[in-house]
């Protein structure tokens, strides 16, 4: 960095700056001469599609991966981080989606774990749990520092996460989704807690897929598409459209194609389902050609509800009616026979064994339709699976490549495709379909979704997001704490009176 | 019916020829020939007439192994079935001392095999959170335990009635009956692992229980029915080690369960599950059968031989790791 | 989000030494009822002393099954570390009672390193890196002997050690577990054994040499089965190939009892101690309830399979318990 460079860079106060990076991993270029400038005190956010390289540019700015080429310049000094370790010593802390903690061991290990305070050679435990507390506090927390880590709930682990780069003394903290699995209320506390961050002088960045975290929160946006630096932009004066743009590549015109579908009879109903502890007297209907949006804050029991109508957990009471005729569900194959599927909320763990390839995912349900008595029919499957495979637009090249080489918009296309190839299918359940999934690939599964009630079967729509379930539902259910607190039409459903029956 | 963008996919199987020359398996069976080869130089004993004459002490145990591999390729783990050998050959014997028709003591060997599965079975389908490696370290003590306390202070117990069960070690020509029974045996199971809907829901479950559920597999029953399976093929095993040996005592059957897993994992089977093919379990097993059989008629100490094969296991799983290590060397020298 | 009830009761349900050492003091004032001399201080001694084996390597076990590991290689190091130190008694070798532990504890170290490298670098399952070293150890250690042991008169002067009523068994009970007890919860050491058990990636990013630990782990474990097969000559006072064959398991069960859990992160010193106690106690009260030792094995089967259940049972109605509080 030349002086001239690194006296512009002290003027604007940079604290962070990354250039030319570039990340091989074999037989993919993740990132590609990326840029990025963090201001000192600023909250910045990173967006683009999935696949697009936050993630990696994340774990090349915390140590975990090393670059190929470019260079790192902390406080204008070039820097080399060959480690973790080398990166948080210099104030650099991450808080990972997916908590990487321990959970057996308390609230104070978690956040000492590697650091710990010492006397002597011993462990200080004393002193500990009161620095632990002390950062509670901070973080206005509700729970003790000897609790068990994997007794806390996700906003609470979240939390400790937060007090964990805190204690490092870090400078620089980097939030990836932070509001992805927390209910409205611990997103709000979870904003407080950043600008909190902020007035103490810490540079915060964070990738979201929400919009509404980026106006709330950030003053600059920077979006990467296909491991490539697009652009750095102030938060007050882009437009969202604009926005999709730079991280699409093109322009969505129309992002949720709801076709204009004449709605059949009653194909399902379920009436007074409960489960001690999960949701109560639950009841709604679904009518062919409909889709029905069943939406409610992280926790209001909407997927417990549905699992337990597909057999997946057993209700303490309830009754299903396919088409009028009362159904008894006691396993999973039942409600698959009787042509209900669902299409699990977490794809990766239950709707897919991602070792496997697209194929053999697609007709484990219908192995047995396939096969010859006993034995499996493989050719019949390659084709019915391609078929399927196909019929949604899978990216891919062969049937045989691993589920776990897609991406989430692709993988959760495989889970369509195999809810479509048991072909008896009446109703299905699809359960936050676009979680996790990119901007270009959810407008895919929406057209999916039009496309099937086109074809007169019927939808569940389970999703916290607003947009998408104002965009596609025929009819709106809110939840509370694991009741129906209320049902919208679509011609009525705003956002506000979603979250007032949302909420408690 | 193509999607909106016409995107097409293959479904056009490729390299099946190359993937299986290159396989595990196929270096099994090479491994056999070189064994082999090595005992017709190190022995002038080593004929198929010799080999077969001592194959059946060592045959039992395969039975064992057959439906062990189910329960790796689950992901389960059955150390118990050397006990529920013990406790069917114990009860066999008082069965054929008290004096019951050779049909009944047959019965009575498997059928014991067979409670004994279906307690373990029990356990790890209604206890999903225990470990089977937990459930079955505690009913290989109470199977054993059983054991003990039918046989008394002695502590063994000898068959009357040995002119039956010799029906069991009589040979067509120079191959011993059980052989027949183990290939029969063997042929059974490695189709349905390999080739039914009910092998490939085990090779599900072991992949990603969850996912198996949610498509529909009823996981539980299955595990039930493979660690029942498990112990009445112990049951079986212990029918033909009585054949064999004539008799039971506490310490019989101990580290069968070791011998077996090892040879499943050396034939491929991974303990974590969903993988591997049960004939590489059973070409490990007659590898091991045969290599025993050569360093045995050139009179190397048995427990040396056990030191050999040990050191087999070792290397044989260290295999993919040294490879992963000499292609990164590899790619270090290329760099520099 | 689950709200857990404070107060006392929840805090000695919920800690699984608290049950274990009420489970133990009802045991014990059972038997004190039943047989009112037994709990004179030489059969205590006698119980320590003839599990003292199992008692030693479970400290080692624990510290594996931390790492969500496991070591079934134990009771063949044993043995070879044994017959080792037998043997050079045997041929006059070496009769110097310190220079025989070291000796072994060297051997043992080294058969556990080999198991920690292969399996923290050579990416092997724990069982099946052990068991191959199970079967090499007993091997090797047939080999060395000839197949002869060393007998009585071979050991006598270090078999004074471990004579019934000499202090040394005990005093290197109490020694490693104390020393056990404090690396386990106030070394930053200890703590990164449960680090790794509980979270091994989440470890790897924090800095913490993942490897090194499982290789240390296993190693300490190796350690410790080479010093218990020279006291178990010492106990003994004889040195056979199959020493201790079959043993692994309950050095095993005494850590699963004692709370251990297989899966990783969770166990503890005192725990494991209580777990082999308890075995220990339970096998020593059987004949007072007028079951000889040929039940014994049966009823410490039963016991594990009961404990264990027991324990899943009682989660579960804890979690139903959880649920209907919540208010719907």
């Amino acid at each position: 960095m030349s002086d001239i460079e690194a006296s512009a860079a002290q003027q604007e106060d940079i604290i962070l700056e990354l250039r030319g990076i570039t990340k091989i991993f074999p037989g993919v270029k993740a990132l590609n001469n990326v840029h990025f400038q963090l201001r000192r005190g600023e909250v910045h956010a990173l967006m683009g599609e999935n696949g697009a390289g936050k993630s990696t540019f994340i774990k090349v700015i915390t140590g975990v991966h090393e670059p190929e080429e470019g260079q790192i310049f902390l406080n204008g000094q070039e820097v080399h981080f060959r480690n973790p370790k080398d990166a948080s010593a210099m104030g650099i802390a991450a808080v990972y989606q997916h908590p990487t903690s321990y959970a057996q061991l308390s609230v104070t290990e978690n956040i000492f774990m590697g650091h710990e305070i010492m006397k002597g050679r011993m462990i200080d435990w004393a002193a500990m749990n009161k620095e632990a507390q002390a950062l509670l506090e901070r973080l206005n927390a509700n729970f003790r520092v000897t609790e068990e880590m994997g007794a806390l709930s996700v906003a609470q682990q979240q939390m400790v996460e937060i007090a964990k780069a805190l204690s490092t003394g870090a400078k620089i903290v980097i939030l990836d989704e932070p509001t992805a699995a927390l209910t409205a209320n611990e997103s709000k506390e979870l904003y407080r807690i950043v600008d909190q961050l902020r007035d103490e002088g810490v540079s915060v960045i964070f990738i979201s897929h929400r919009m509404e975290d980026m106006y709330r929160l950030a003053t600059r946006v920077t979006v990467f598409r296909d491991s490539q630096y697009i652009g750095t932009y102030d938060v007050d004066k882009i437009t969202t459209a604009d926005l999709i743009k730079a991280m699409v590549g093109r322009e969505i015109s129309d992002m949720y194609p709801k076709p204009e579908v004449a709605i059949g009879g009653e194909l399902l109903r379920i009436e007074n389902f409960s489960r001690q502890g999960f949701f109560k007297d639950v009841s709604l209907n679904v009518h062919a050609g409909e889709i029905v949006g069943l939406t409610g804050l992280v926790g209001a029991g909407r997927t417990e509800t549905m699992e337990a109508v597909c057999g997946i957990t057993k209700p303490d009471s309830g009754k299903v009616y396919l088409e009028g005729r009362e159904l008894s569900i006691r396993k999973p194959k039942d409600a698959m026979k009787a042509g209900i599927i669902l299409l699990p909320e977490d794809r990766q763990r239950q709707g897919l064994i991602l070792k496997w390839g697209l194929g053999r995912n697609v007709t484990l349900p219908i192995q047995e339709e396939m096969a010859n008595s006993v034995f499996n029919n493989e050719k019949k499957e390659r084709q019915v699976a391609r078929e399927y495979l196909e019929s949604v637009d899978t990216k891919a090249v062969t049937i045989f490549d691993a589920a776990s080489s897609l991406s989430g918009g692709n993988q959760q296309k495989v889970v369509v495709a195999k809810a479509l190839a048991q072909k008896n299918m009446k109703v299905v359940i699809m359960d936050e379909p676009t979680k996790g999934v990119d901007v270009g690939a959810k407008a895919e599964i929406y057209a999916i979704m039009g496309d099937l009630a086109k074809q007169g079967y019927g939808i569940i729509l389970i999703s916290s997001e607003m947009p998408e379930i104002l965009g596609m539902s025929d009819r709106i259910y809110a939840m509370c704490k694991g009741r129906i607190t209320g049902c919208l039409d679509r011609s009525e459903a705003t956002q506000e009176k979603i979250l007032e029956l949302s909420m408690e | 019916m193509a999607g909106k963008s016409g995107r097409t996919i293959s479904a056009e199987p490729r390299g099946t020829v190359k993937k299986l020359l290159f396989s595990w398996e196929s270096a099994m069976v090479l491994v056999f020939l070189g064994v082999i080869l090595l005992g017709n130089v190190i022995s002038p004993y080593y004929t198929l007439k010799n080999v077969f004459r001592e194959m059946p002490k060592y045959l039992s145990e395969i039975f064992i192994m057959l439906a062990m591999g189910y329960i790796l390729v689950l992901g389960d783990i059955d150390i118990s079935v050397g006990s529920i050998v013990c406790l069917s050959a114990t009860l066999a014997c008082i069965a054929d001392n008290a004096g019951l028709p050779f049909v009944l003591v047959v019965l009575i060997c498997i059928l014991t095999g067979l409670a004994c599965g279906c307690l373990n079975g029990f356990i790890a389908s209604h206890f999903t959170e225990l470990p089977t490696m937990i459930i079955t370290l505690g009913t290989q003590i109470i199977f054993r335990g059983i054991a003990e306390v039918s046989l008394g202070p002695g502590g063994s117990i000898s068959l009357q009635n040995k002119d039956a069960i010799k029906l069991l070690s009589r040979k067509i020509g120079i191959i011993p009956v059980s052989f027949f029974v183990v290939l029969v045996f063997a042929l059974i199971f490695i189709v349905v692992l390999g080739r039914t809907t009910f092998g490939r829901k085990l090779y599900a479950i072991g992949s990603n229980s969850t996912a198996a559920k949610y498509a529909g597999i009823d996981v539980q029953k299955i595990r039930w029915i493979v660690f029942t399976v498990a112990g009445t093929m112990a049951g079986v095993c212990a029918l033909f080690f009585l054949a064999s040996t004539y008799g039971a005592s506490t310490t019989t059957g101990q580290g069968f369960e070791m011998e077996v897993i090892a040879m499943c994992v050396f034939g491929g089977i991974a303990t974590t599950g969903g993988k591997g093919k049960l004939i590489g379990g059973f070409f490990a097993a007659f590898i091991i059968v045969c290599l025993r059989i050569a360093l045995g008629q050139i009179n190397m100490n048995t427990q040396l031989i056990l030191v050999i094969i040990g050191a087999m296991l070792i290397v044989s799983v260290l295999i993919p790791a040294i490879g992963n290590a000499l292609r990164l060397a590899r790619k270090k020298a290329e760099k520099a | 989000m689950n709200k857990k009830e404070n107060g006392i009761f929840r805090k000695i349900t919920g800690s699984r030494e608290a049950s274990l050492l009420i489970v133990l003091i009802i045991l014990l004032a059972l038997i004190e009822l039943l047989q009112p001399s037994f709990l004179a201080p030489q059969n205590i001694a006698q119980i320590f002393r003839n599990n003292a084996l199992t008692m030693l390597m479970a400290l080692g076990m624990l510290c594996v099954m931390l790492t969500a590991g496991i070591d079934i290689s134990i009771t063949s190091v044993l043995a070879f570390s044994g017959m080792t130190i037998g043997l050079l008694q045997k041929y006059d070798v070496i009769h110097n009672t310190l220079l025989l532990f070291l000796i072994g504890a060297a051997i043992g170290a080294v058969c556990g390193m080999l198991n920690g490298l292969i399996i923290s670098k050579g990416k092997v399952a724990p069982i099946i890196c052990t068991m191959g070293f199970m079967y090499i150890w007993r091997g090797m250690a047939y080999v060395i002997s000839n197949n002869a042991w060393a007998s009585a008169e071979d050991v006598s002067g270090f078999s004074d050690f471990g004579k019934s009523g000499a202090p040394g068994p005990y005093i290197i009970l109490a020694i490693a577990y104390v020393i056990f007890f404090i690396v386990m919860k106030w070394t930053r050491f200890g703590r990164r054994i449960y680090a790794v058990g509980s979270n091994a990636e989440a470890a790897r990013i924090s800095g913490i040499n993942v490897d090194k630990t499982i290789t240390l782990v296993y190693t300490i474990m190796g350690l410790l089965a080479g010093i218990t097969g020279v006291l178990s000559v010492s106990i003994y006072g004889s040195a056979q190939p199959n020493m201790q064959y079959g043993k692994e398991m309950d050095v095993i069960a005494a850590c699963v009892i004692g709370g251990v859990a297989m899966s990783g992160g969770r166990g503890t010193v005192v725990g494991t101690f209580m777990g082999a106690l308890i075995i220990a106690v339970i096998a020593k009260a059987l004949p007072l309830v007028g079951l000889d030792s040929l039940w014994q094995n049966l009823v410490k089967g039963i016991i594990i399979l009961v404990v264990v259940i027991l324990n899943v049972v009682t989660q579960r109605v804890m979690d139903r318990r959880a649920l209907a509080r919540r208010e719907m």
